[in-house]
């Protein structure tokens, strides 16, 4: 058995390696052999690290992204924070419009909220030409403003993250602080507080890593207004002739130091603490009732707030579509552009097939593996699971332009080819990168719903004689229903719009929707990528819906019964995992 | 014990990685054909497929008579082409011609070269048809390109283009197009108060209102960069965009984006590439273009093989098909890529371009050995 578990740990670690590892290697091995080229091999290169104090590009881009980083985790924490706060505590008619903005954010990918944000704040933008804020274009395009665009795009995962921990009161644990004395203050400060420590690191974690790692918007908006990130700089070593893939790996080497640190940081906030407050002494946090008045600010709140995080970048997309010219100032209203993109030889119904299909496919291999390095990390107790956890905490922050071009070195061997592996330039390859793409939000969401499942309850089952996967079947996966749900949504939503991986790695001839959607902003039909943009949406946000109902008709199904015994039998169910 | 493994890992990773890829192009096995020079001669005739025929003799045939009679290859897989223009037609063109197929990968410039940079141990394209000719000549040099090879219907070329063919005869130049126009807003700049040359945007009355593409990223912009650090020696060049940069000087990374800046105001005056200037006038923007009496820097759109392809004679035929009036005619009335000065005769210029349009470009011994350097200084200069 313990044999079998270890196999298991190092097969995961092997896949791990495979998808993200390797690649990865193969652009930071360039460093000391450019091109991995073994006549180029030069251990002096190495010296280029030290190049990123002295290039006044890289050093910019450096800080930058350090600054930009840093801003939007402290400001995106809060944020997230007070928003899961009044979402879990109070009981107004806008709440789900909160969860709505998140789960819809959560999906959009970041360069398409950027052109919408520059559709909105252009000197010839919307802001400035309807809406007479002159002023619009010179905040969003300085530091805070980016901050500001940034944190509203980047929220949602930490809100999430908060928001599940924040809807579990652990009651028992309260009601021991209190008969021994302690304040009602006292008890949050000593027993609530410290339990939700986790979710705050990891919030801060996921916002910090995917801000510090984000191409879309660092392509769409910094790098075109002055000011360079990390991951645009490293697109532009290697998309640039001649291809720097060294400097790109020195980059990469800076980018993964800024994260270690921040690992470090929520290492040392976390210290050796048990977190798994979740048992029967565990209630769920019941939402006060407030006064009519108060419920109807707390909906405009939240109504505003979805105005502005989502309603300004999907709204200047709606709008823009609608848009004969680049400028609003001279908007007039054509269907010209969901002409074209519906016209016969328009690549995009070819593309919205193939990244459809390429995100199903990597959603079900993602929730595989994702699910597989979950358990790994939560249940294991083997000595491999730190570096499976920051194996995929380097997925999550490695740009997707790097690993592209890590899976060209890798998958473009021409002795793959004898053993029917040369994927390079087969839209296997899209597979794979996507899913090495999507396992880090898989696994953040999965981990975060395992955290709140204690072993005890495996070991229950266990002891009453349930193997293996009767444990898995009967027991985690009911419990985490609706965190598989998500993972496998975000996980179909992210890979859909994946840019970078995409825009890199796409076989001839394979026309995807976000390489249609970024050629035709950067060729300057606003109109055409803003229609695409819509039209793919709806495409997706359809089929994510269906797949939400597939994926919950037997949950459905089960409550209406339950619902209907219990009307019956006057009883009502409790389970509080129930809706983990 | 957590060290012990990432001992144990991360040397496995790096030799992985270090067996990956170790043969660049120069290694590559020559596994085509090795046809003689003039195969491609065939080319423009070559519209029926019959069986492989010698080489020698499909140029005979070529030379002499019909299509029907000329040996043609037979087409296994698509040809591969490289591209950042002229994706959306150029393969129904060719197959419409010539009935082969092929398959494109469009990217910009830069993109396109780093995707060939990184496939350098398998290449995977066939030629590449970029306007980067200073890239494609360096390829050359890494022994990645099919060279000493003229294409038939380089006998038509414009003095001007036969003029760009390299010795090696690595690539055969297909149109040239102005890297960088001035175009200015006339709503701000009347045109007596508008730049009329390239030397006076380094004035201070136009400061922080001229704009460029990044000479880094955007295909045609470093040309334009190379072309005056050619022209006035390159240290007075670096002077030259010093001073700009001192007077605000604002670089984007492509000419869509100078574009959207000029549309919004956020500057007023720019070198920006001829397509997307003559684009911005017929969509109804204000803008004025000039082009200076001494000429603009140019750049020039090349086609070239991979020296790896298993489609040798095919891929000759394509590059001599590119070289076609007839092809070039269709290039230039294919809409908004179509702005361009073609490189053979016999080509009928879109009406709105203007007659007094001159081009000039760098040397490309010049533009190819200083590329890396410049393009480096650029982007320094636009970071500071």
């Amino acid at each position: 058995m313990k044999f079998k578990k270890n196999t298991a740990d190092h097969v995961i670690l092997l896949i791990l390696m495979i998808l993200v590892l390797l690649p990865l290697a193969a652009v930071l091995f360039q460093i000391v052999c450019p091109g991995l080229q073994a006549k180029k091999f030069n251990l002096k290169n190495m010296l280029l690290l030290g190049d990123v104090f002295v290039r006044p590009l890289w050093k910019r881009a450096f800080l930058d992204s350090l600054f930009l980083s840093v801003g939007t985790t402290v400001l995106g924490l809060i944020l997230a924070a007070f928003l899961a706060h009044i979402r879990v505590s109070y009981d107004f008619a806008g709440a789900k419009l909160l969860d709505i903005a998140s789960w819809i954010l959560m999906i959009v990918p970041s360069f398409i909220l950027a052109q919408g944000w520059v559709y909105f704040s252009s000197g010839n933008g919307i802001a400035s030409s309807w809406l007479g804020m002159k002023g619009i274009s010179s905040f969003v395009f300085s530091y805070w403003g980016l901050v500001t665009v940034m944190v509203l795009c980047k929220y949602p995962m930490a809100y999430v993250a908060i928001k599940a921990a924040m809807e579990w009161y652990p009651a028992r644990l309260i009601s021991a602080a209190r008969m021994n004395g302690a304040s009602s203050f006292q008890a949050w400060k000593s027993v609530q507080l410290p339990l939700c420590i986790p979710a705050y690191c990891s919030a801060a974690m996921l916002i910090f890593m995917d801000t510090v790692g984000d191409y879309g918007m660092s392509s769409t908006i910094t790098a075109v207004y002055s000011f360079p990130t990390l991951p645009y700089t490293i697109y532009s070593a290697i998309c640039s002739s001649p291809a720097r893939f060294d400097m790109a790996g020195v980059l990469s080497v800076y980018l993964m130091i800024m994260i270690v640190l921040a690992m470090f940081i929520q290492f040392k906030a976390m210290g050796k603490g048990r977190y798994d407050f979740l048992d029967n002494g565990t209630e769920k946090v019941m939402q006060k009732k407030v006064k009519p008045v108060q419920a109807a600010f707390l909906s405009i709140v939240a109504g505003a707030f979805m105005v502005l995080s989502l309603g300004i970048p999907i709204g200047s997309n709606l709008i823009m579509s609608f848009s004969d010219s680049i400028s609003i100032r001279r908007f007039q209203f054509t269907f010209e552009n969901y002409k074209s993109v519906f016209a016969a030889g328009s690549s995009l119904k070819s593309g919205i097939l193939h990244s459809l299909s390429l995100a199903l496919i990597s959603a079900f291999f993602g929730i595989i593996v994702g699910f597989c390095v979950a358990y790994v990390l939560t249940y294991s107790k083997t000595r491999l699971k730190k570096a499976i956890d920051m194996t995929t905490l380097i997925a999550m922050a490695v740009p997707g332009v790097v690993l592209g071009i890590g899976y060209i070195f890798v998958w473009n061997q021409k002795w793959l080819g004898y053993v029917g592996l040369h994927l390079y330039g087969k839209p296997a390859i899209l597979v794979l990168a996507s899913v090495a793409s999507a396992i880090p939000l898989i696994n953040r969401v999965l981990v975060g719903g395992m955290a709140k499942v204690p072993e005890s309850l495996l070991i229950a089952a266990e002891i009453q004689g349930a193997g293996f996967w009767e444990r898995i079947r009967t027991v985690l996966l009911p419990l985490l229903h609706n965190s598989t749900v998500s993972a496998t949504l975000a996980a179909f939503g992210g890979s859909v719009f994946n840019l970078a991986i995409t825009t890199i790695l796409y076989p001839p001839n394979y026309s995807t929707l976000p390489v249609f959607i970024s050629d035709s902003y950067n060729d300057l039909k606003f109109g055409i990528a803003a229609a695409a943009t819509i039209v793919g949406a709806v495409f997706i946000i359809g089929i994510m819906l269906l797949l939400e109902l597939l994926l919950n008709i037997k949950v459905i199904r089960e409550k209406a019964e339950k619902s209907g015994k219990a009307v019956k039998q006057g009883l009502r169910t409790s389970h509080p995992a129930e809706n983990i | 014990m957590k060290k012990n493994v990432l001992k144990r890992v991360l040397p496995v990773m790096m030799m992985t990685s270090a067996a990956l890829g170790m043969t660049a192009c120069g290694s590559q096995s020559q596994t085509a054909a090795a046809p003689a020079a003039a195969s491609a001669d065939a080319t423009t005739a070559a519209a029926t497929e019959t069986t492989t025929a010698a080489i020698a003799e499909a140029a005979t045939t070529a030379a002499t008579s019909a299509a029907a009679e000329t040996k043609a290859p037979v087409q296994t897989k698509p040809l591969v082409v490289y591209l950042n223009d002229f994706d959306a037609v150029i393969p129904d063109l060719f197959k419409k011609a010539t009935g082969y197929d092929v398959e494109v990968v469009v990217g910009n410039g830069a993109e396109t070269m780093s995707r060939i940079e990184a496939e350098k141990s398998n290449p995977q394209w066939d030629v590449v048809w970029i306007d980067s000719m200073y890239d494609v000549y360096n390829l050359s040099k890494d022994d990645c390109l099919v060279t000493g090879w003229e294409p038939a219907n380089a006998a038509n070329l414009t003095d001007f283009s036969k003029a760009l063919i390299p010795d090696n005869k690595c690539m055969a130049p297909t149109d040239i197009h102005a890297a960088g126009v001035i175009v200015y807003r006339n709503d701000v700049y009347t045109e007596a108060d508008a730049p009329k040359t390239y030397a006076e945007l380094a004035d201070e009355k136009y400061k922080d209102q001229v704009g460029m593409a990044d000479p880094g990223v955007a295909a045609p912009a470093y040309p334009l960069a190379a072309y005056f650090m050619d022209d006035l020696g390159l240290d007075a060049g670096k002077e030259y965009f010093s001073k700009m940069f001192d007077l605000g000087l604002k670089v984007y990374p492509k000419n869509p984006q100078v574009v959207a800046a000029l549309a919004s105001g956020e500057i007023s005056i720019a070198i920006l590439q001829e397509s997307n200037a003559y684009d911005m006038v017929s969509s109804g923007e204000p803008i004025s273009i000039i082009w200076p009496e001494a000429g603009a820097p140019g750049s020039t759109r090349v086609a070239a093989i991979s020296k790896s392809t298993q489609q040798e004679d095919i891929a000759k035929i394509f590059v001599n098909f590119l070289l076609d009036p007839e092809t070039q005619q269709q290039l230039v009335n294919t809409g908004d890529e179509g702005y361009f000065e073609p490189s053979v005769n016999g080509v009928t210029l879109k009406a709105e371009r203007a007659a007094n349009a001159k081009l000039a470009v760098a040397d490309e011994e010049f533009g190819a050995e200083n590329e890396a350097d410049i393009k480096a200084w650029f982007a320094d200069m636009s970071a500071q």
